[in-house]
């Protein structure tokens, strides 16, 4: 007796349909390397898994007036292997390089991320950073959100049920825009990252005109740290400003998630994460001291 | 249902359940049990295969998944002549192998590897065998074979 059944759409509007048929119980299959290990440990997770994964409008990565688009069933390696979002998003490559191993990579996918929510998922600090817009496709309406207000808890998203997550959408940030993604996890690879930190920002010159900072794995909801941005903002970068936004960074999240039993070792990798990051966008390579 | 895809390199048809993975298929419906069943939770790639030539866990992908599509599992790696091949010749001459356990899944990954990039480098080497876990070995014999063979296949690239 199958626990569940499997059928594959040719189409977005066939796979809402498929996902809103009337008793039965769909959820959408993309990469599968979270929903099979739910499917095995879960018996009841659903009557049907709709196939999405093979949609080639899902894996579309494309330039559109001033936006990237990224289909939400692009695989990590797809959306790393991009020269449009190596160009425009260089943070997105790098937090994609970074997911797992190539078996993981070559599976599981954007938009899987995003849906699932993980607290530690890696691309969300660099999708919030690019204030990137979710767009999902319901029976009979399109949606869109800024990815900061989708996801409203770990695990958690205003994507209502029966409607599919199409594309993750970001404005090209302006020429001379440096960003970056650095992560800490047990090791290189396979490693869920204890703490990452996603970073965006432009000199106008020798002053900071934009910048953008997201810790990831570290607060419930992925957030940029404004306090720590309006801090910046205008100032020149310097070693001792760096420093001081990056104890604002700790202050920042300290008031967001309060102290945990994680807090001794993870308050003082966020304050170094913090300054190499702004280090990396706004000073010439760092001393190595600093590190 | 009914499964229709391509292994290693012949088309195969097969009634099989929905819900089994093809790690399962593999193993208990095509009695093809290279393909090793580990973790079964994708963090080890015992039960790495080639799907439509990217390396992935058969653990993580469900059987009706691969229906229409290409699978290359270890038993489709071979010599012209049934043989081992390159490869696999120079896991034994390098000691790469104790167990065995891991070894279908890092050759599949040493081939993904080599089908992209025939100059990797040791660091290259080592982020492609990244999600294979061996226990015996140390890694080093392993990441020395794949690094002879991308030389072995540069020279014949040049020489054929």
């Amino acid at each position: 007796m199958e626990r569940f059944t499997y059928v594959r759409p040719n189409s977005i509007p066939e796979a809402v349909a498929l996902l809103n048929e009337p008793g039965l119980r769909s959820l959408p299959l993309a990469g599968g390397t979270d929903l099979l290990l739910l499917l095995r440990h879960n018996q009841k997770t659903c009557d049907r898994v709709v196939d999405i994964s093979l949609l080639p409008e899902l894996h579309r990565i494309e330039r559109r007036q001033g936006w990237v688009s990224i289909g939400a069933a692009a695989t990590f390696s797809e959306v790393m292997e991009s020269d449009i979002v190596h160009e425009t998003a260089p943070l997105l490559t790098q937090a994609c390089a970074q997911i797992g191993a190539v078996q993981i990579r070559n599976m599981g996918t954007l938009g899987g991320n995003v849906v699932n929510a993980a607290a530690c998922a890696d691309t969300l600090p660099p999708l919030v950073c690019l204030e990137a817009v979710a767009r999902a496709v319901a029976p009979h309406q399109t949606l869109e959100w800024p990815l900061s207000e989708f996801i409203l808890a770990p695990n958690h998203t205003r994507l209502p049920a029966g409607a599919l997550l199409v594309s993750l959408d970001y404005p090209i940030p302006p020429a001379g825009t440096r960003s970056l993604f650095l992560k800490l996890g047990r090791r290189n690879a396979m490693a869920i990252s204890r703490l990452t930190v996603a970073a965006m920002g432009r000199l106008e010159g020798n002053k900071i005109a934009e910048v953008r900072l997201v810790p990831g794995s570290v607060t419930p909801q992925t957030v940029r740290l404004r306090p720590v941005e309006v801090f910046l903002l205008g100032q020149a970068p310097s070693p001792e400003l760096l420093r001081q936004a990056a104890q604002l960074a700790v202050e920042e999240v300290r008031r967001l998630v309060g102290r945990r039993w994680s807090s001794e070792y993870k308050e003082p990798a966020l304050a170094v994460l913090v300054y190499r990051a702004l280090h990396t966008l706004f000073l010439p390579p760092c001393p190595a001291e600093a590190h | 249902m009914h499964i229709a895809f391509v292994l290693n390199g012949a088309p195969v048809s097969i009634e099989a359940p929905a819900d089994i993975t093809l790690l399962t298929l593999l193993r208990d419906y095509l009695g093809l049990t290279g393909t090793k069943q580990g973790c079964e939770v994708g963090e080890c790639g015992a039960c790495s295969v080639l799907l439509d030539g990217r390396l992935v866990n058969s653990c993580l992908v469900l059987a009706p998944q691969v229906g229409g599509r290409k699978v290359i599992t270890i038993e489709g790696i071979r010599a012209p002549d049934g043989g081992p091949n390159d490869l696999q010749r120079a896991f034994i001459e390098y000691g790469a192998v104790q167990c065995g356990f891991c070894i279908p899944g890092m050759i599949l990954a040493g081939e993904a590897l080599l089908a992209r990039n025939l100059h990797p480098s040791r660091a290259e080497i080592r982020a492609a065998i990244a999600g294979n876990l061996c226990r015996c070995t140390g890694y080093q014999q392993i990441i020395d074979a794949i690094q002879a063979t991308a030389q072995h296949r540069r020279e014949r690239s040049v020489h054929g």
